[in-house]
């Protein structure tokens, strides 16, 4: 297998995770606002639809990376999970940060106020999502510290990125200010292939659950 | 009318209790805010300034025609 074969993976991973969201956010009938926050949400989503394909892009896709190398599939996922997780972990900024450069409400007031709206379903779902993925990047971080063998850390890891993907799609779809019909579903489909790729190779594939397991 | 649209709501209210013309109202039920009084509308702009998502969008093609005094 020649080196540009090998990257055919890639492409449907580029297209369905990143261009096409990110295309839809561009040529959608939304609300035009300044550069500044438009890049700020792009890069938010872009972040949040890698964090999708991170499912895509793990050994439990037996599927289409089949005769991949998987340490290189899972290098690149390290990458996209260390780049993803301090701009989703920054995004409640960037919400705040254009406030700096308009006359409204000040910054700080008003990070405090999406903080402590706990009315809002959508906050809720945001502030748990955040905590689980900061404990899927510092279990992941410490994964030599922790005291756990690889396999048992490789399950949690799966399911902790399960909960985290199905609150944070939960949040994104009520609170997103691109969140029209198709985006919601196209998310809520995005996110699905993933708890398929899981299910599959946890419930009900012993095969792939032997392999998967295997170090 | 000139507010149009508000979208990635969370319901904190402050643009209720902004709005000098009780344009906008929290729904009970999914507690975000909608437009209830489009028309009564003045485009004085406080429901945007005062929400902390930047929810709110303002038309501004829709803008108040400059009345001139007449003789
Ligand atoms: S622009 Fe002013 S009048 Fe119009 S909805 Fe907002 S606060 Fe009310
Ligand atoms: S100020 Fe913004 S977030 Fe708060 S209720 Fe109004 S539109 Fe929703």
């Amino acid at each position: 297998m020649n080196n540009k074969s090998k990257l055919y993976y890639l492409v449907p991973c580029g297209i369905f995770y990143l261009a096409v969201p990110l295309i839809y956010m561009i040529v959608g009938d939304f609300p035009s606002r300044t550069v500044l926050k438009e890049i700020l949400s792009l890069a938010t989503v872009g972040a949040f639809f890698l964090f999708l394909g991170q499912f895509y892009l793990s050994r439990i896709n037996t599927v289409t990376l089949k005769g991949q190398n998987y340490s290189k599939v899972v290098k690149l996922h390290k990458i996209i999970g260390y780049v993803c997780i301090p701009i989703i972990f920054l995004h409640p900024f960037f919400i705040v940060l254009p406030r700096y450069f308009e006359a409204s409400l000040d910054p700080v007031d008003a990070f405090w106020l999406i903080l402590t709206t706990f009315d809002s379903k959508g906050i809720i779902l945001g502030l748990i999502a955040m905590a689980l993925m900061i404990l899927i990047g510092i279990t992941a971080i410490l994964r030599k510290r922790i005291h756990m063998k690889y396999k048992t850390w490789r399950t949690m890891h799966a399911f902790l990125s399960l909960a985290f993907i199905f609150v944070a799609t939960w949040h994104a779809v009520d609170l997103g200010r691109h969140m029209d019909t198709f985006f919601s579903e196209y998310t809520i489909f995005m996110s699905s292939i993933g708890v398929v790729f899981l299910m599959r190779t946890y419930f009900f594939n012993n095969e792939n659950k032997e392999k998967t397991h295997e170090e | 009318m000139s507010i149009s649209k508000i979208r990635g709501c969370i319901g904190c209210g402050e643009c209720v209790q902004a709005c000098p013309t009780d344009v906008i109202r929290l729904n009970k039920s999914d507690v975000k805010a909608y437009i209830a009084y489009p028309d009564d509308c003045q485009m004085c702009h406080l429901c945007r300034m005062s929400c902390p998502v930047d929810a709110i969008t303002i038309s501004p093609e829709k803008s108040i025609p400059v009345i001139i005094s007449w003789g």
